[in-house]
């Protein structure tokens, strides 16, 4: 096979893994909870920015892992509580109330660590042979890693208890408190672990992104147009949403340039918008 | 309108005389922070009054300042230069007001989409700007902008800015004590029921997003002369974003909220910014504050102050409305074989029946027999997938809220549906001028003090409504139930739908419902069809029944036929007596 | 009768309200009327701010306690007053307007990128002189502003035929930002890369100021295959692409020359990132002068171990400061007429040695460097290398 082919649909692959990744935070917190939470780009930084002080300490890097979490799970429950629990009827608001955690978060950040990128050094730093083109083996190591994951949050959601209270938390909440689901633990729960993962998320790509304040913007704006694209509040939405936007922005931007990619990204998010919000996997 | 006047005199002489106190660059900086805080006005009026809230206004502010920058660079030394800024103003305006459109008119509620939605358009005109080196200048911008003739000093654009200022703040303050004011902050509060009254709620958003857009262009169209420079910045998210907050903290709902925002928030962080670290902290804890907390901004602070301010508004001479646009003959209504499902169930089974003339009907049956699902499919709710309806012998296909209340057909709710934070004098008008008035109508303080003999009527069959300023949520439920019919009635329909009219009020409160619903058909000519339960109702008021079961009709005839009928008995099984 | 006295009140508010507002105006410190007073534009806060920030003022303040030492510019103490030009334009138009009006400065010191400096060209009108110091794309030639920059010239005429003569490029990529620096560059390239016979296999631009991600862009070099990529990115994206580059293993057969790689950016690239990256400009700390050895004494007994880390676009600064000295003193006034005679041919210290200013722009000496580990080797100098630019 053409060696140059095989790396740009190994681009192209990687692109729809690592986004589907980065969207299964928010797929958690708004497709099953109905939160619309934009300071999620910012959890996914607070993330990459957790991996660059382990690296700077000297430690491994998969100790970035537990205390990326812990850090996420830490700012997660006050947020959960003062924020989020009081605006639960109030879409819009939680919008706005994120919107402006974003904000601080992202000033925090810059004050903390000041305006400019951050480099981390990539823990496997060689590249393997994939189908005779070389790749970089840490995105070899990314994708299986996602790939994994997402398979593991599938059959954990289809089979596990937990999977089946949660379902019917969205399902019907009223009914499922009749039938003695704590429902305000379980949607904090499920709000923490949704935001642990996009922590997760940010420590998996900090090597291979620029680590700077104001990355967190672009992965919320994506993530939204993923989960609108694809369909909230199903696994196969998150899915093929992130193989529609991924893949159609590594796409163009293999084909002409990645304004281009980004621009058509933006046009297909506004027609899903404008006609079709539930995407193509939603419940109407 | 004279305390507008005034009011907008004295904020014109205010801001006229600041510079002499402040010096030639507060009048600089002010300048620019009076543009901005004409296109958060804009915002305001979106957000505060028609309840949908862009994200992406920067979208407009840069589109007119492209615009203003290109026409001032071909034929700035001309002294009509002046004219063409307000062009760019107005293609701004009619760039959101076709966008308004368009996605109003594809979706049915605004919320978090719409914002959503001006973002994505907002972030893909950036692209635009940034990338599109011939016409913007790409990220360079577009560079070498002259002055406006004449004015090329630092401060001079102040006073252009003031004056276009102050005459924002009049004709928003105008238009949030118009009819159209009113209308606005009735979509915020129940577009459904608005869209019930007759009137083209994705069309008075477009005009609200419309206005919004040629405030925005107002800012940039002066934005360009002052600056000299337009880059694609101006087009990007931070503006539209920084609006949004100093909308937010500045008060939203009140006219001079969003200058006080921008002035506030805008020039403190201007000044502030570069000395401590921590006012952007200080600015997005605030925010989150407002959004939290004290959703009214600053501007609600100043209601005390208002007290204070001249021209309170005395009581005015009535005005005799005009008639009813709709055709007032007597309606006919048939529905043939209709049928309609919901996934599984089947809602509608070949429903059939007919009225002929005006009178009182009754829909009885069971609980989900489909009586409710009638009256959703006839107003569109509910889609048909068979049969055919008819309405006074024209096919019905495809029938919306809107233009069934045009055709004179009018609907009163199980749960009453009254807007609650406006005053029952406003529920009432936003009933009479349904079917009564056209976009200029709505521009007119007149229309306020319109009344008709039936409004006049139903104010003394019920004295509490005569309590005009008083807001709706205060009344109880049975006072409620009332407003409703009564706006139902004051429109004067040919038709009216009643789903439940006495539910929840007392034996003296429905003996007084009754009275209304006779007087009113023999009054108006109309034919009601009323859902109940209550027998006792169904025996005093029906002329004819039609008894539902399983969504098909069961029966129908006068009441004793029905009551007599044994397929009726069998279907209530120890029906109430 | 409670009309008027309501008006009254209104209006008394309304004053109060204003005289708050305006507060701020007479709350700022007046500084001594007979101060030489330079309004500096650097990146106080912004994406370059954590790079060139505190580079930018440190050098500039070292300059400034020289000067002051030996009794200030024509006997006045000189004052910076700094404004941030890492910012939105309209922010750096707002300072430079207050600067002007309100702090009366007597000259202007910019070190920010090109949108900025021409927003602040239009705004200052020559009312006051202006000097622009960081790497540019050349043109500049607005009344009263004078350049100290890197052109495309000084970095292109030294560094594109050496390393043809030396490695033998036959074809070229150029990758760069999309604004006017990266564009103005790559075309004064090409002619250079016509008159060696060497092809150019593709130009690409990126947005600037997006979150670029670079594997499309590594894949078409790959697949293009050519000798040389010649990178005109600029921070973020400038370190993105070459850890990009290297990852996927072009860096062992694609050259690759940086035109704005100084020692903040590379330690940002890394050290398995740079290997056969070239760069040249006017200044890298590992430069030897005798100059140099004095500057960088001077500056760490100033600043100790906190010292930031000395780089171009900072250490220009130390030398723009030095310029506005030497100008003024030597036309005696900072009038503009006197200052634009007093600058053509004037000499004066930079961090490694001296410059010369000729037509508003300076002549200089280039260092070629290579890149190894996170360090900059010298590996040739070009003395003297003419600017280029024909400003009257």
């Amino acid at each position: 096979m053409d060696p140059l082919l095989v790396t740009q649909a190994l681009n192209v692959l990687y692109e729809v893994v690592t986004l589907a990744v980065i969207v299964l935070g928010l797929a958690i917190v708004f497709g099953l909870l109905g939160v619309m939470n934009l300071a999620h780009g910012e959890f996914i930084a607070l993330g990459a920015y957790v991996a660059y002080v382990c690296q700077s300490l000297g430690l491994p890097y998969l100790a970035a892992v537990p205390a990326a979490i812990a850090a996420c799970a830490l700012l997660a429950l006050p947020v959960e509580r003062f924020l989020i629990r009081p605006l639960y009827d109030r879409p819009f608001d939680t919008l706005l109330a994120t919107w402006g955690l974003s904000l601080f978060m992202r000033k925090a950040i810059e004050i903390g660590f000041g305006g400019g990128y951050k480099s981390l050094k990539i823990p496997v730093s060689d590249s393997v042979l994939v189908l005779g083109a070389p790749f970089p083996a840490y995105r070899v190591l990314l994708m299986a890693l996602c790939a994994v994951l997402i398979a593991a949050l599938l059959l954990w959601y289809r089979r596990s208890v937990a999977g089946a209270r949660v379902k019917a938390m969205v399902g019907n909440r009223e009914l499922a408190q009749a039938v003695g689901i704590r429902t305000d633990r379980l949607a904090r729960d499920t709000f923490v672990v949704g935001l642990c993962f996009a922590g997760l998320a940010g420590v998996m790509v900090a090597p291979l992104v620029s680590v700077q304040p104001y990355m967190g913007l672009d992965y919320v704006l994506r993530s939204f147009f993923v989960l609108v694209v694809g369909g909230l509040g199903s696994p196969l939405g998150l899915l093929s949403g992130a193989a529609a936007i991924g893949g159609v922005e590594s796409a163009m931007s293999a084909l002409v340039d990645r304004t281009a990619g980004y621009s058509t990204v933006l046009l297909i998010a506004i027609f899903f918008l404008w006609r079709r919000p539930h995407g193509i996997f939603g419940r109407s | 309108m004279g305390s507008l006047a005034v009011r907008s005199a004295v904020l014109l002489l205010l801001l006229l005389a600041l510079p002499l106190a402040l010096g030639e660059y507060w009048a600089f900086q002010l300048g620019l922070f009076f543009l901005y805080a004409i296109a958060a006005l804009g915002v305001a009026m979106c957000w505060g009054q028609a309840g949908f809230l862009p994200l992406g206004q920067a979208l407009f502010v840069g589109l007119a300042a492209y615009l203003s920058g290109a026409a001032l660079i071909q034929w700035g030394e001309a002294w009509w230069v002046f004219l063409l800024l307000p062009f760019a103003a107005l293609a701004a305006g009619a760039l959101a007001f076709l966008l308004g459109l368009i996605i109003f008119r594809g979706r049915s509620e605004s919320g978090p989409y719409f914002a959503i939605i001006t973002l994505a358009i907002s972030l893909l005109a950036f692209q635009v700007a940034n990338s599109w080196n011939e016409v913007t200048g790409g990220y360079n911008g577009m560079k070498g902008i002259p002055g406006l003739p004449g004015l090329e000093g630092f401060s001079d654009v102040y006073y252009l800015a003031a004056v276009a200022l102050a005459c924002a703040v009049a004709l928003c303050g105008w238009l949030v004590q118009a009819p159209l004011g009113t209308l606005w902050r009735a979509i915020a509060l129940n577009e459904r029921r608005v869209a019930y009254f007759g009137y083209d709620t994705a069309m008075l958003k477009a005009i609200a997003f419309g206005l919004s857009g040629v405030l925005a262009g107002i800012a940039g169209a002066l934005y360009a002369p002052q600056q000299g420079l337009v880059t694609p910045e101006l087009v990007g998210f931070a503006l539209s974003a920084d609006l949004v907050i100093w909308v937010a903290v500045g008060g939203r709902k009140r006219v001079l909220g969003p200058v006080l925002g921008v002035v506030l928030v805008g020039i403190l962080s201007a000044e502030l910014r570069e000395r401590t670290y921590y006012w952007d902290l200080i600015v997005a804890a605030g925010f989150v504050f407002v959004v939290l907390y004290a959703s009214g901004g600053i501007g609600a602070l100043l209601a005390p102050l208002e007290r204070l301010l001249p021209g309170r508004r005395k009581a005015l001479e009535p005005l005799r409305a005009p008639a009813p646009k709709a055709p007032r003959t007597a309606v006919t209504l048939a529905i043939e074989g209709v049928s309609a499902a919901a996934g599984e169930v089947r809602i509608l089974d070949r429903l059939s029946l007919a009225i002929a003339r005006p009178g009182i009907y009754c829909l009885i049956g069971p609980n989900g027999a489909g009586k409710t699902s009638t009256f959703n499919m006839l107003t569109g709710e509910l889609r048909a997938q068979a049969g055919e309806v008819r309405l006074d012998g024209d096919t019905l296909s495809k029938p919306t809220p809107y233009r069934l209340a045009r055709r004179g057909v009018g609907r009163k709710f199980q749960i009453p549906s009254v807007f609650g934070e406006l005053s029952i004098d406003e529920n009432l008008r936003i009933a009479l001028w349904s079917g009564r008035t056209s976009l200029l109508d709505w521009l007119r303080p007149a229309p306020r003090r319109w009344d008709t003999p039936v409004l006049a009527a139903l104010r003394g069959r019920y004295p509490f409504l005569d309590d005009g300023a008083r807001l709706a949520s205060a009344l109880s439920h049975g006072e409620r139930q009332v407003l409703e019919l009564s706006m139902a009635l004051v429109t004067e329909p040919r038709l009216l739908l009643l789903d439940e009219p006495c539910a929840g009020l007392s034996g003296e409160e429905t003996a007084q419902v009754m009275a209304v619903i006779r007087w009113a058909r023999d009054t108006l000519g109309l034919s009601v069809v009323i859902i109940e339960h209550d027998m006792a109702l169904v025996k005093q008021l029906a002329e004819h029944v039609f008894v539902l079961h399983q969504g098909r009709l069961l029966a129908e005839g006068d009441v004793a036929a029905i009551r007599s009928d044994p397929r009726v008995h069998e279907v209530y099984v120890g029906a109430a007596e | 009768m409670t009309t008027s006295l309501a008006r009254r009140k209104f209006l008394i508010a309304s004053a109060a309200g204003t005289a708050l507002i305006g507060a701020p105006a007479f709350i700022r410190n007046a500084s001594a009327a007979k101060d030489f007073k330079i309004g500096m534009f650097y990146a106080i806060a912004g994406p370059a701010a954590n790079l060139f920030g505190p580079t930018q003022k440190a050098c500039a303040e070292l300059a400034v306690e020289q000067i002051n030492a030996k009794g200030g510019i024509l006997g006045r103490r000189v004052q910076l007053l700094f404004a941030n030009g890492d910012a939105a334009v309209a922010d750096a138009t707002k300072s430079a307007v207050r600067m002007l009006l309100e702090d009366k400065v007597d000259f202007f010191l910019g070190s920010h990128n090109s949108a900025v400096r021409e927003a602040l060209v239009a705004t200052i009108k020559a009312r006051v002189p202006y000097v622009y110091t960081p790497i540019y794309e050349g043109g500049e030639c607005s009344p009263s502003t004078y350049v100290i920059a890197d052109t495309p010239r000084q970095q292109m005429e030294t560094v594109l035929p050496w390393l043809h003569k030396k490695a033998g490029y036959k074809s070229v990529y150029l990758i760069g930002n999309d604004y006017v620096w990266p564009q103005v560059t790559n075309k004064y390239a090409k002619g250079i890369f016509k008159k060696l016979g060497v092809n150019v296999l593709g130009e690409e631009y990126v947005p600037l100021g997006a979150p670029n991600k670079f594997e499309e862009a590594v894949t078409r070099i790959k697949g293009a295959g050519p000798g040389l990529v010649l990178i005109t990115l600029v921070g973020g994206d400038n370190v993105n692409f070459n850890r990009t580059f290297a990852g996927f293993g072009l860096d062992k057969t694609i050259l690759r020359v940086s035109s704005l790689l100084e020692e903040n950016t590379l330690l940002g690239i890394g050290a398995e990132s740079s290997n056969g990256l070239y760069g040249c400009m006017s200044y890298y700390s590992s430069v030897d002068t005798p100059a140099h050895r004095a500057f960088k004494a001077a500056y760490r007994k100033k600043y100790g171990d906190k010292a930031p880390i000395l780089g171009l676009i900072g250490v220009d600064t130390y030398a723009g400061v030095k310029f506005v000295e030497a100008v003024v003193t030597k036309a005696k006034a900072n009038a503009a007429a006197k200052v634009k005679s007093a600058a053509n041919g004037i000499t004066f210290a930079s961090a490694t040695g001296t410059m010369t200013m000729r037509n508003r722009h300076v002549d200089k000496d280039m260092y070629l460097a290579e890149c190894k580990g996170t360090e900059f080797q010298i590996v040739e100098t070009f003395s003297n290398v003419k600017s280029g630019q024909t400003c009257t």
